[in-house]
């Protein structure tokens, strides 16, 4: 016979099955991303007080505290000087948040303004320890997949923590392209999402991290900054404009795509540290004023990230307009900020707020936009740094099509006797020669046209002449220098009648290989107790598990300093590192050292490293770790359906702290597990609170079939089996009634 | 015609009568003893436990949940308890010849009072385990607080015990943790785990 007790508690559990959705979408749980939104204060101690510096939405993305947020209001700089990073949460969402946790940066990068920290101990400074936690969290989405007109909630907080989180929808209005990131660098809203939900999160309709609102505060220095003072942090009894004022940007109309926060995520949950140990290089430092100059247009980029040609107008119909220009001096702290009007009338799907550089320090850059319809008007475009304007271009995009003499498609390489160009395009080894051939449309016999050669941004030789090449074909030029070419940055513009018809960026470096350049030679892994030991150490392909640190070791030859390289590194074909700079160092050498290492080991994982320069891959190496898989995390997935509830006595109908509610694996009974009692075969657990309330510490999944038992010193205890979610249910509030025996 | 018998009321219970009485009363206690002995065995029954790694083998109480998936050798919980879930813990850690139990003692000190709340050492006393091997026993109090931060509970006062052996180069470090209500009640199961375990 079953008790009354039992009886009851079965049918509430039971009833899981038919439980309402909280939510209308499917799969959108607000209240958890409510729960998984975090205010971020960054502090610093002035006597025996907390100063707040900056502050800033960010989102819990693992259960044992990880934190999506940005760079500019958490990690240590100029606008942020503080040094305490404090986390508080939504403990009840209709209210504001309450400080709760301390947080330190485990991964960051100024110039994509991301960052995500680790909660490390309590607001009052005692440590946490990682494997009690189990916060709401949120998954990332796939912001690839995105597309106009898709819906998306915002949500953060909408001022400096004095109101609850906030939500807010709207749709894509568009992409902006950029060579960091390709065609999807931004996602565009047209929303106008306060300054302080700068960090928080771009949700899709299954409720999916895609993007990380974002907008950067101008430098504190610059005429147009903006701040708040909230606190009376030099103690003279007054809040004025002595005190500290805490920065904020203006209004956000651009999110950072999920894609980019993947490889932190990955190597912040993996805890996996990559160290540069060769320590020979000179830093190159920033010496001048961040500029724009030579703004011009194009109607699309090639896959070097070069304009394909130069337009000074665009025919109606257009979905593909790039803007292009020269940078100098830029840093990640940078902060730019375009504003496009058409006829006059800003435009927001166009504009971009202001951001951080995510550039290089010198170089051409692009900020455009591809797929989506372009109207027709005059559009003028307005470059800022630090919310000064810098340039000014303006375009006319409408009417028909004309055939105007153009030049395009440029390309580079290394020419054979019988003029047969070969190479990789925009990367070229050191040699005499550097050849370049293009694509002639619409020429007059005639018409003067010019070439012009720039290294380094200095100009190196020029060739002037009168077009006798016909209609239209392919041209091939040259520069040389009988005493060698130097490695570096090259440029060639293209000029017909004296106005720009074409521009493209090449490389030269590393020795001539055939046409192909060699600049990174020797790449491989290794591992050895010691750094001196690891220059010596023979190349590793398979490393036994539990490994201390992974060395990767390669040569390099005549590469320019300032010469933009990228390394990429990824476990099991997923990116946990990338990073573009400058080369720092000698232009040839051996042996540039780095080291992987983390806690516990490297993890187990298929390794490879990869460098590049202009997008073009020079070293490729691969090893196994262990088994050469990363081993299955059981709490990452943060999807399922959230169970709380309240334990009650029968009698009284009030709350019973301390009850324990144990979900026992879809694989076991509760019998089995009332006869074991083993964490193996718990999937979720929980303690009631003083109101006897509880809350499950992992979602449910939909159709499977749980079991549950609930046992409390003085009551009866509960068991039951086959306890099942639908997929569409919400948030599960259950009230289950114990009976005293 | 009535016919009224007249009897004499008996003087007393018949044999028979008084021996049932007897075995009433008998049944009873016998079935207060065997319950008795039920409960006790029921309270005090036991799991075994052997970890042949760490060279351990133990007896911990029923209905225990048994965790062996952190960095402890093996630790067990009452969940049925309404307040902190006594906890009974084995943990081991490597040591030199010159490691004295006064330095792990320190280092459990010094690890925990970062990470809890009024860490404070009540006393550190020798103790002399069942086969008469000596330990060192350190007692302490802490006050421990929900992990949720989403839940309303109040914070708990917990006293600890930790027990340490050094032997053929490893120590073994047992813990027992219980609220400052329940110690005292709780302290005997400890102390039969203590009398079973082998290692």
């Amino acid at each position: 016979m079953i008790s009354n007790s039992k009886r009851i508690a079965l049918i509430l559990l039971f009833s899981l099955i038919w439980a309402v959705p909280t939510f209308a979408q499917t799969g959108f749980d607000l209240e958890r991303i409510e729960r998984a939104t975090v205010f971020i204060m960054q502090a610093s101690s002035v006597g025996d007080e907390l100063i707040i510096r900056c502050v800033g939405t960010g989102t819990l993305v693992s259960r044992d505290g990880l934190i999506l947020t940005n760079a500019h209001n958490t990690v240590r700089g100029a606008n942020c000087p503080g040094d305490t990073l404090i986390v508080s949460l939504s403990v009840r969402t209709d209210e504001a948040p309450v400080p709760v946790y301390q947080a330190q940066i485990v991964q960051a990068d100024d110039g994509l303004d991301l960052a995500l920290l680790r909660i490390t101990r309590q607001n009052d400074g005692r440590l946490v320890e990682r494997s009690t936690l189990a916060l709401p969290f949120v998954e990332l989405g796939d912001s690839a997949s995105l597309a106009l007109d898709q819906t998306i909630t915002i949500v953060g907080f909408p001022n400096f923590g004095d109101d609850p989180v906030d939500q807010l929808r709207g749709t894509v209005i568009g992409f902006t392209a950029e060579p960091s990131g390709g065609d999807k660098s931004w996602i565009k809203t047209g929303l106008e999402i306060p300054g302080t939900m700068s960090g928080g999160g771009a949700y899709d309709a299954q409720g999916r991290l895609i993007g990380v609102p974002t907008t950067a505060p101008v430098t504190a220095d610059s005429p147009q900054s903006r701040c708040i003072t909230l606190q009376d942090s030099n103690q003279d009894g007054l809040v004025n404009t002595n005190d500290v004022c805490v920065p904020v940007g203006g209004v956000i109309n651009a999110l950072r795509p999920s894609s980019f926060v993947r490889p932190l995520l990955r190597a912040a949950s993996l805890e996996l540290t990559l160290d540069t140990v060769t320590e020979f290089f000179e830093r190159s430092t920033v010496g001048g004023t961040p500029n724009f100059s030579g703004m011009f247009f194009a109607p699309s980029v090639n896959a070097a990230g070069m304009p394909s040609s130069v337009s000074s107008s665009l025919p109606a119909g257009t979905d593909s307009l790039y803007l292009f220009f020269s940078y100098q001096d830029m840093t990640p702290e940078t902060v730019y900020e375009m504003r496009v009007t058409i006829q006059g009338v800003e435009n927001p799907t166009f504009s971009l707020s202001p951001v951080r550089w995510s550039g290089g320090r010198s170089g051409l850059w692009y900020i455009g936009t591809t797929g989506q319809p372009i109207p027709n008007g005059l559009y003028d475009f307005t470059l800022f740094i630090d919310g000064i304007p810098i340039d000014s271009a303006r375009i006319n995009v409408g009417g028909s099509s004309e055939p105007l003499p153009l030049f395009s498609d440029i390309v580079f390489g290394v020419e054979d006797i019988q003029g047969n160009l070969f190479g990789e395009g925009f990367v070229l080894p050191t040699g005499s020669t550097a050849s370049a051939r293009f694509i002639y449309r619409n020429l007059i016999d005639g018409a003067p046209w010019t070439a012009i050669w720039y290294f380094e941004g200095t100009e190196v030789y020029r060739e002037s002449n009168v077009w006798s090449g016909g209609v239209e074909g392919t041209q091939t030029i040259r520069v040389q220098d009988p005493n060698g070419l130097l490695p570096g940055s090259y440029r060639l513009a293209l000029y017909i009648n004296n106005k720009l018809a074409a521009l493209s960026d090449f490389t030269l470096a590393g020795a001539q290989e055939g046409a192909v350049a060699r600049i990174f030679a020797n790449s491989h892994f290794t591992t050895a107790s010691t750094q001196v030991e690891a220059i010596a150490a023979a190349p590793v392909n398979n490393f036994t598990a539990g490994t201390d640190a992974i060395y990767a070791l390669f040569d390099w030859e005549q590469i320019r300093p300032g010469t933009l390289w990228t390394m990429r590194w990824s476990i099991d074909d997923e990116v946990f590192y990338e990073r573009t700079d400058p080369w720092s160092g000698t232009d040839s050498g051996e042996d540039y050292m780095l080291s992987l290492s983390a806690p516990g080991g490297v993890p187990d994982g298929t390794y490879r490293m990869e460098l590049f320069i202009n997008d073009l891959v020079f070293a490729d190496t691969q090893a196994r770790v262990g088994i050469g898989q990363l081993p299955i995390d059981r709490f990452a997935q943060a999807s399922g359906i959230q169970m709380r509830g309240q334990i009650l006595d029968a009698v009284t109908s009030e709350g019973i702290p301390g009850v324990t509610i144990v979900l026992v694996s879809a694989d076991f009974s509760a019998a089995e597990f009332a006869r074991d009692w083993n964490q193996d075969q718990v999937y979720a657990l929980a303690v009631t609170d003083r109101n006897g309330r509880f809350q499950l510490d992992r979602p449910l999944q939909p159709n499977t079939p749980y079991s549950v038992v609930i046992v409390a010193m003085g009551y009866i205890p509960v068991l039951a089996d086959g306890v099942e979610v639908a997929p569409d249910a919400g948030v599960i509030d259950v009230p289950i009634y114990l009976t005293r025996g | 015609m009535t016919i009224i018998e007249v009897a004499s009321r008996p003087s007393g219970l018949t044999a028979r009568q008084r021996w049932s009485h007897y075995f009433v009363l008998i049944y009873g206690m016998l079935a207060v003893i065997i319950g008795f002995n039920l409960r006790t065995a029921t309270l005090t029954a036991t799991i075994p436990y052997s970890n042949s790694a760490a060279g351990i083998r133990a007896y911990y109480p029923q209905n225990w949940l048994l965790d062996t998936s952190d960095s402890y050798v093996f630790r067990v919980r009452d969940m049925s308890q309404t307040g902190f879930k006594t906890t009974i813990e084995v943990a081991v850690q490597p040591v030199t010849i010159n490691t004295t139990a006064r330095n792990l003692l320190d280092t459990l000190t010094l690890n925990r009072a970062p990470a809890l709340s009024a860490y404070d050492v009540l006393s550190t006393n020798p103790y002399t385990l069942p086969n008469d091997r000596q330990a060192t026993a350190m007692a302490y109090v802490f006050v421990a607080s929900e992990a949720n931060p989403f839940l309303e509970s109040l914070p708990q006062v917990v006293e600890g015990l930790d027990v340490i052996t050094i032997q053929s180069g490893q120590a073994i470090i047992v813990t027992f943790l219980s609220s400052v209500d329940t110690y005292e009640e709780n302290l005997p199961i400890f102390e039969r785990f203590l009398n079973d375990l082998e290692f």
